[in-house]
């Protein structure tokens, strides 16, 4: 029955997607519902699955996981499982989750409030999450059983999240928009417990004839702790191995490899020691563990991979719980680009579905590692040069990770002062380099730049971060210097040209980069910034070359945040337009 | 249904894949009937792409010392 939808899945390929979609979900809601699962679970196959074509075998396991989390399992309702589905979709704002557990409503009772309490704690701050939050659900008459459940569930709530972040899905026509939901208010944690595991008795033994067992033992070597403290629910490991077994091994579209380079990442990015130990074990009996294992952060494991597999891990990242939004979203359009299939997108978010599952329930269980870690993250790790450690929250903006030194400095330490110039002396070239275009003046020019940073630096008043702060001083000082050399030129130069208008519609090639070589390009980009009108060319500059938020870029140049986004879009539209004669599809590609 | 003019007016946070549910559907339909606004869209992402990864201007590595280096020979001077 899948194998036939992925056969439509390439008939498909030339209809446009939006007719195709429709067609398949006809077809789909028509002929399968019986076969599928999930149709069972939602009374229609939902879009979440149906943009899944291309990979059956992960369908196939999410509804596994779906099916023993929320049908099989009795120690809590269906509707409270739902209810805890939605509360996920709340704390991860994510509207498609919303939407499909759009009539689950949260039951008025205590217990209940206790119970989102936990699924909240659990959901966004799982580094955090400890014994302690656990034995509060306890005295609200949960036991390890239900427990169990109640993490899995919300473990599967983050999965569901995941996919529609990676895959976004057309919401489905057949559900209303959801209903409003009050969710209890959990505040962001300040301080952090740091306590051992597990937080679940377990038991049962396993049986040693059980599928899963075997799966384990063959693939793995040992039965991991995460499936051992589970072992009260059989049919819920079952589920696990499943799900692994279908998406990890067979390598017809990414290789093993690739996926569990999918996990370890991610769970370094949610700060799962856990399963980044698990992963890394992994890696090293895959032999593609590079390195001393306490080498592996992030940043040195990447530099060690293709190119394609390095775009890979970082928009896999993306998809982590505690980098949304600062790395940006998930763009398929960018794997697309360095060559990798649908079918391989689709089994990459999957994979990343997963991952966050399976780091999710190890927070809520919090088994210990199987082998000694070579590495051990905590809260204090996203925010290292913090004290105190606190979450990343969209409501207050993360703490300047410059703010210790700027206090240092402002007390009178001169010394401290040499670190902020080692961390800001690149942005600081870069801006100056774009703002003033010759490139002799820009290495004095940027010393004089810290040098009115330090003789000001009383003056800062932590309003905005200090890398701000210190762009805008940057920009000022560019600004100036071109002033002094052509006084005639002014920035608020002939303002609203409406008229502007895409000329070039030729088609890019699919890999413009190809064409043309690295220093060549980068010359090419340099002439083509430096000819944008300046207002323009400082929005582009600080937003797509030095990588500020639009809202750090609209403060450095005192404008309002529409005002940098018409600017930065124009900025864009004008460099696409003189660089398109270099990037067009050459007839032999075509 | 959007006009081209309409659709470039606003697909700014498209391209960054961070337009709200309702404007990208907006946007999509028009993008559905229109050759030329698909290749604005993909060629736009090419050239924020392009533009992000080049080195066009970035201080050499081995130069952030020297600079680190003067900086704080000119405050310390200053100071004295
Ligand atoms: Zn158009």
């Amino acid at each position: 029955m899948l194998r036939e939808l992925a056969n439509a899945g390439e008939r498909g390929a030339i209809l446009t997607v939006f007719d195709f979609m429709s067609d398949i979900l006809q077809a789909w809601n028509e002929a399968l519902p019986r076969d599928m699962k999930a149709a069972a679970v939602y009374g229609f196959v939902p879009n979440l699955f149906l943009c899944q074509r291309q990979l059956p075998r992960a369908v196939e396991a999410e509804e596994c996981l779906i099916n023993a989390v929320v049908v099989c399992g009795n120690e809590m309702s269906r509707s409270h499982k739902e209810a805890i589905l939605r509360c996920v979709a709340e704390v991860q704002k994510n509207d498609y989750c919303r939407t499909l557990y759009g009539n689950a409503l949260p039951a008025a009772s205590v217990g209940d409030s206790a119970l989102f309490i936990f699924a909240i704690k659990l959901a966004r701050f799982a580094p955090w999450f400890s014994k302690g939050d656990t034995s509060a659900l306890k005295e609200w008459g949960f036991n390890d059983e239900s427990l169990l459940e109640a993490v899995a569930t919300i473990a599967l709530g983050h999965m569901l999240c995941t996919l529609a972040d990676g895959l976004s899905p057309v919401s489905d026509p057949r559900l209303a928009l959801a209903c409003s939901a009050e969710f209890p208010l959990v505040p962001e944690p300040t301080d952090w417990v740091e306590t051992q595991g597990p937080y679940l008795s377990f038991p049962a033994e396993p049986s040693e004839k059980s599928p899963s067992y075997i799966f384990f033992r063959q693939e793995y070597g040992f039965l991991p702790n995460l499936f051992l403290v589970q072992s009260v629910r059989p049919d819920l490991v079952e589920a696990e191995a499943r799900a692994l077994e279908n998406l990890m091994l067979p390598e017809d579209h990414l290789s093993r490899i690739q996926k569990e380079q999918i996990l370890v990442t991610l769970s370094a990015a949610n700060l799962n020691t856990y399963c980044f130990t698990m992963g890394c074990q992994v890696l090293s009996v895959l032999g593609a563990l590079p390195g001393e294992s306490d080498e592996i952060i992030a940043g040195q494991y990447l530099g060690q991979l293709s190119p394609q597999d390095k775009t890979l891990l970082d928009e896999a990242v993306k998809l982590g719980a505690f980098v949304k939004g600062s790395r940006g979203r998930f763009d398929r359009e960018r794997l697309r680009t360095v060559g990798f299939t649908e079918a391989q997108i689709v089994e990459a978010v999957a994979v990343a579905g997963l991952a966050n599952f399976l780091n999710t329930l190890q927070a809520g269980v919090g088994v210990v590692p199987d082998f000694p870690p070579p590495r051990t993250f905590s809260p204090k790790d996203l925010y290292p040069s913090d004290e105190k450690s606190r979450p990343i929250s969209d409501a207050t903006r993360p703490e300047d990770p410059d703010a210790e030194i700027v206090t240092c400095v402002q007390s009178g330490e001169i010394d401290a002062f040499e670190e902020l110039v080692r961390r800001h002396s690149r942005r600081v070239y870069g801006i100056l380099a774009g703002v003033v275009g010759n490139m002799d003046d820009v290495q004095d020019l940027t010393q004089d730049v810290f040098l009115k940073a330090f003789e000001h630096i009383g003056a800062f008043q932590r309003r905005s971060k200090f890398s701000t702060w210190l762009t805008s001083i940057a920009i000022n000082t560019g600004t100036q210097l071109l002033r002094d050399r052509k006084p005639s030129e002014s920035l608020s130069e002939s303002d609203e040209d409406e008229g502007f208008c895409p000329r070039q519609i030729q088609d890019w090639a699919e890999n413009p980069e190809r064409l043309v070589a690295a220093s060549q390009r980068d010359e090419l980009v340099r002439a083509a910034v430096l000819r944008l009108p300046e207002k323009y060319r400082f929005a582009l500059l600080l937003r797509d070359i030095e990588q500020l938020s639009t809202e750090e870029a609209a403060t450095v140049l005192s404008i309002s945040i529409p005002a940098m986004k018409a600017r930065l879009l124009r900025g864009r539209l004008m460099l696409r337009e003189s660089l398109t004669p270099y990037f067009v599809r050459r007839a032999r590609e075509s | 249904m959007l006009t081209c003019a309409e659709f470039l007016a606003e697909f700014g946070d498209y391209v960054e894949n961070a337009a709200s549910p309702d404007v990208r559907a907006k946007l999509e339909e028009h993008l559905h009937e229109c050759k030329s606004c698909q290749v604005i869209v993909d060629s736009t992402r090419k050239t924020i792409r392009i533009v992000t990864d080049s080195a066009s201007f970035t201080l050499a590595a081995d130069k952030v010392e020297p600079i680190v280096r003067d900086v704080m020979a000119r405050i310390r001077t200053k100071k004295r």
